[in-house]
């Protein structure tokens, strides 16, 4: 056995468990809620933002797909549909920014898709912009930089795949009194943005985002079957640790 | 229709496109059919993002809002590197000096910048997070590092204080390491949720 046929083993184990747990969620008992105190503040946030007439910004990220973080871009977009609501659009503060084509491209077909029944144009002629600051990390950081220094942001969320750079755009809203929601980045940009941003999650906990936002029987189920998942790796972990340690691995 | 057959196509891709890592001799075609699809698709998108890019900033400029100035320069300087990118053969080293002359000292600016911004925020670490277990942790970790990353601290070969020293100065990669598996787990979970229609961002929910 190799650790490819492992990591296979692994990959069908959550197959398996997600699909088992979705089958049994889907009677109405699921899997206890959880309250993200970062999420909660976020909602609140969005909230006052458009009561008190701010723009909010939503970063998805530098780019769509890395090879060191790939699932990254994708979790940035699946939370894009929980972010667009009927207020969201009517108000015309929202933005979403992207540093790659792809992911301003993909952002835009999901609020058109998302508004493509029963909303009028006419009611809101900007709805949700989509735009793409910059091309590059750090043109995509100064040109948000600018947009984020010309109006009032009431809030800033930081999904995606994004650098330490990120901490220049959550200061900036900071400084102006607006809240930031730091989720995903790489390693240095969760240690740029800790010592900043309350509202900050890491790891595995950045995953769990959708289902915090508008819960589902899917996403319970895919949270019981990480923190099963969670517990075999520590097991794993330790089990291995103590092999190596007495020479059979 | 739209509701089924677009969750099906991405099902159906990205199950061939699992089941290509099994069997790479019978999907090995396809899976390079799929991939190449990927790329295309992918750098269509990256097209119209600088689409995206310039609409925005001509707008700025027929709107006059405010900025537009800014907004001027870029489309100045995309239309010189454009036409340059155009007119030099795809090597030229005077086109890449000149976009690396420009790019190289901007992006050293605003990293000198954010080294300034992560310092104070930094210094004001337990002011924004008071002092709870996790910021004592992270303050006490990242001073101790730094203390062991200036090389100051040397212990003979072989001794168990040399052992211990390179225990602490492993410390930040064993807390790095934990976060990337967490992130992988995550990573994992999000494919199998896209794959099982549970999140569905390519269409309505």
């Amino acid at each position: 056995m190799n650790w490819s046929l492992i990591g296979w083993i692994f990959i069908g184990v959550s197959a398996i468990l997600l699909a088992l747990f979705t089958f049994l969620f889907r009677s109405g008992k699921g899997y206890p809620i959880r309250k993200t105190e970062a999420v909660e503040a976020y909602k609140g946030s969005q909230v006052a933002s458009i009561e008190e007439g701010r723009a909010r910004q939503v970063l998805l990220g530098e780019s769509f797909w890395t090879y060191v973080y790939p699932g990254l871009g994708l979790q940035a977009l699946t939370i894009v549909p929980k972010l667009l609501d009927l207020e969201t659009a009517v108000d015309g503060g929202m933005s979403l920014s992207g540093g790659d084509g792809s992911l301003a491209v993909f952002a835009r077909q999901i609020v058109d898709g998302r508004y493509q029944d029963g909303f009028s144009t006419k009611l809101s002629p900007i709805g949700v912009r989509t735009t793409l600051p910059g091309v590059t990390p750090l043109s995509l950081t100064a040109g948000l930089l600018s947009e984020l220094s010309l109006r009032p942001y009431g809030s800033l969320a930081l999904l995606g795949h994004y650098g330490p750079a990120a901490l220049l755009l959550a200061e900036t809203v900071i400084d102006k009194g607006g809240r930031v929601l730091g989720t995903a980045g790489t390693l240095a940009a969760q240690a740029a943005l800790f010592p900043s941003i309350q509202n900050l999650l890491i790891g595995e906990m950045t995953y769990m985002l959708p289902g915090l936002f508008k819960k589902s029987t899917g996403h319970q189920a895919a949270w019981l079957t990480e923190d099963i998942l969670r517990v075999l790796l520590i097991l794993g972990l330790i089990v291995g640790a103590i092999l190596k340690m007495i020479g059979v691995l | 229709m739209k509701k089924v057959l677009i969750p099906m196509i991405a099902l159906l891709v990205g199950l061939v496109t699992l089941a290509g890592y099994f069997l790479p001799t019978q999907l090995g075609p396809t899976l390079t059919i799929i991939i190449g699809a990927g790329i295309l698709l992918m750098s269509a998108a990256g097209l119209i993002g600088i689409g995206y890019l310039l609409h925005m900033h001509i707008m700025k400029l027929v709107h006059k809002e405010r900025g537009g100035f800014f907004s001027l320069i870029v489309l100045l300087f995309f239309l010189v590197a454009l036409i340059a990118g155009l007119v030099l053969p795809p090597g030229s080293a005077f086109y890449r000096d000149l976009i690396l002359g420009v790019q190289i000292p901007i992006e050293a600016a605003l990293l000198g910048v954010l080294a300034v911004v992560l310092l104070v925020a930094s210094l004001k670490l337990i002011r924004t997070r008071g002092w709870t277990p996790l910021s004592i942790g992270f303050l006490s970790s990242a001073l101790l590092s730094f203390v062991f990353d200036l090389g100051l601290l040397h212990a003979e070969p072989g001794t168990l204080s040399a052992e211990l020293l390179d225990f602490l100065r492993g410390l930040p990669w064993l807390g790095a390491r934990g976060i990337i598996l967490g992130m992988a787990l995550g990573g994992l979970i999000v494919g199998l949720r896209v794959l099982f229609m549970i999140d569905r961002p390519y269409g309505e929910e």
